[in-house]
């Protein structure tokens, strides 16, 4: 497993992969162009890639154990108490870098800007609400069931969605999703069985009790639910993951470059422009019927535009088309306003000149994303030179291409 | 055999006609140019042929088949491949990964690495420079990258969409030369170019566009050495 955009070398050929890997860093530091420009983007990747497996993986474990741990240890640093209470805040956090690893399908690898991503959110929480609410109408069933019929049904407004506007491209189809995202909190208002403003109080959460005879997940105890989605993070970080590595993440690669150049490559650009907008769907979706589980409550009042373009936001600042950048991403565009509360009432001005500011400077955000060597054509090279260096980095690549470059020049 | 035919082609793009009634075929094994100036509706037609625009009216038909209302990934697949204006590499991807996209519709592994083989032997520039960006190469190795790429899907017919636009007048020279070679290699190409000396000289036979009508036609040495062609677009009088 791979949590980085950087690809990790096959295990016959790290060593002999890795010591390339600190001899490009060596000989040729300004020759870091692997995030595609400025020299300082591709350090991070190319030291990560440098790492053995071995290495790769205990780092994995530890960050995947501290994060697990964060609301135990509760670090006085970093702890957003006494103002929030810290284990809801890392359940929050949690909850955005979900959405933004979800909406980073849809804009970072697809290249498709929708402005609408609270739509899905919300009807993954209202799906939730609906069929475990003593409130609603529906028929009722077990919470935990509600996660994949809320995906399903996400998923089902995405293609809904993504038929009729992904005709569009760019600025129209930013427009597009806008609206729908607005249409959405709208229904919600006028639909009698949606509540409106009233909402849906008491939505279900997942079974079990603690010692004490409480139930583990309530409203109040954040810590359960962070671990639960902490868990879900992971498990949809390693299909995502997998995802991008296949022909269906090099699609999205293409469109996202040049989609008409994809298009006559023989990529049905169409048909994966509307699984990238699914498959984003149901991940918001996820989120929502987490979110709505967690809260307890839900109304119209939570998916406004402005949450809407907080998702964005959050994608484009840690950098759109890697799943990293959208965790820390997100979990930064929640952070900040629980920690920092004196400044709580301005987190839109500070978002905003933010992203400003990382648009001047890092446009690329704070993990630019690179793409891998594609599966194929490596494989497809190496059969036909005999070679075997299955494994070989992006970034080194890369390096190695620049250096060349330079040697040429010079 | 006819490899490609337009017949009474209009292209539209909303009330503005940009291709008017055009007919015109391509035989297998040829070369054939479409020469004219800015406007001429030359990039319309490639884009027409490669499925990236829809005809108004009138019918496209490749090897044999109807294709006017084919999508552009199906037409790849049955053999047309273009290299589009402006080049159109993609720009983040590695040299070997743009050509390894040009292969997207093909699960044949041993054909695609033959098929990597032929394109470095064209262009060794490629081999030298595959773990490379493409958007950054110079505007004669993007070149060679698009057409590279667009010869990856091993098509029968390949749409070449202005190769020598932008290039240095010695990458123009090994553009065409190469292009002459691909055709020698069996796969048709039909090309569309503003610089008329190098496309008329090494085609079998080419159609002169005008406003998106075809004014003139013949072999590329008659069109050559016609007094109204050379006054208009070989710039001699």
């Amino acid at each position: 497993m791979s949590m980085t955009d950087g690809p990790t070398p096959l295990s016959s050929a790290k060593a002999a992969q890795s010591a390339a890997n600190r001899e490009g860093l060596s000989t040729a530091p300004g020759a870091s162009i692997a995030g595609r420009k400025g020299k300082k983007p591709g350090s991070l990747g190319q030291r990560w890639n440098a790492l053995s497996r071995q290495q790769q993986w205990s780092f994995l474990i530890i960050v995947v154990v501290l994060a697990y741990l964060l609301p135990v240890i509760n670090p006085p640093i970093l702890t957003t108490e006494p103002g929030n209470n810290f284990g809801l805040a890392c359940f929050d956090m949690a909850r955005f870098a979900l959405i933004a690893v979800g909406l980073n399908v849809v804009i970072g690898y697809a290249g498709l800007l929708d402005l609408g991503y609270v739509a899905f959110f919300a009807v993954g929480a209202y799906v939730s609400a609906m069929l475990t609410s003593p409130d609603s109408a529906f028929l009722k069933i077990p919470y935990l069931w509600t996660i994949p019929v809320a995906m399903a049904v996400t998923m089902f407004f995405g293609v809904l969605l993504g038929i009729p506007t992904l005709r569009l491209r760019g600025d129209y189809l930013a427009i597009v999703t806008l609206g729908f995202g607005e249409i959405v909190r709208i229904l919600a208002t006028i639909i009698p069985a949606m509540k409106g403003q009233v909402g849906f109080q008491s939505v279900g959460h997942p079974p079990g009790t603690a010692a004490d005879g409480n139930p583990i997940f309530t409203n109040s105890n954040g810590v359960p639910w962070y671990w639960l989605i902490l868990t879900i993070i992971i498990i949809v970080l390693l299909l995502v993951g997998n995802l991008e590595r296949s022909r269906v993440g090099r699609a999205w690669v293409a469109i996202r470059e040049d989609e008409d150049a994809a298009e006559i490559m023989g990529v049905p650009t169409f048909k994966y422009k509307v699984w990238a907008f699914a498959i984003g769907a149901s991940i918001g979706g996820l989120s929502g019927a987490l979110f709505s589980g967690q809260v307890g409550f839900i109304s119209n009042q939570r998916f406004d535009v402005y949450t809407s373009i907080l998702f964005v936001a959050a994608v484009v600042l840690g950098g759109a088309g890697n799943k990293v950048g959208a965790i820390v991403g997100g979990a930064l565009v929640s952070y900040i306003p629980l920690r920092f509360t004196a400044i709580a009432e301005y987190k839109y001005l500070i978002f905003g000149i933010l992203l400003v500011l990382i648009m001047i400077f890092r446009s690329q955000g704070l993990f630019p994303a690179r793409q891998k060597l594609l599966a194929y054509g490596r494989d497809a090279v190496n059969w036909m030179l005999k070679r075997d260096d299955g494994g070989t980095g992006a970034g080194t690549n890369r390096t190695a291409g620049t250096a060349q470059e330079k040697g040429a020049q010079a | 055999m006819t490899l490609l035919e337009l017949d009474n082609v209009s292209v539209h793009y909303g009330r503005i006609q940009a291709i008017k009634d055009m007919s015109f075929t391509v035989e297998e094994g040829e070369i054939v140019s479409l020469i004219g100036a800015n406007g001429a509706g030359k990039t319309t037609t490639m884009k027409t042929i490669s499925g990236l625009l829809n005809p108004s009216a009138g019918s496209i038909r490749f090897a044999g088949k109807d294709i006017t209302k084919m999508k552009a990934h199906i037409r790849v697949v049955q053999g047309i491949s273009q290299a589009p204006e402006g080049r159109g590499v993609f720009p983040g991807m590695t040299v070997l990964e743009n050509l390894d996209m040009g292969a997207f519709g093909r699960k044949d592994r041993s054909g695609m690495a033959a098929d990597i083989a032929r394109v470095f032997a064209l262009f060794p520039r490629l081999e030298e420079r595959q773990k490379q960006l493409g958007g950054t190469m110079s505007g004669g190795e993007q070149q060679m990258l698009a057409i590279g790429r667009a010869l990856m899907s091993n098509p029968k017919l390949l749409l070449l969409d202005e190769p020598s636009m932008g290039l240095a007048p010695q990458f123009i020279r090994q553009i065409f030369k190469i292009i002459t070679e691909i055709n020698s290699q069996g796969t048709t190409v039909l090309l569309v170019e503003q610089n008329a000396n190098q496309a008329l000289a090494r085609a079998h036979r080419a159609f002169v566009l005008e406003t998106g009508e075809i004014t003139h036609s013949g072999t590329g040495k008659e069109l050559l050495a016609n007094p109204a062609i050379k006054e208009a677009y070989l710039g001699v009088g």
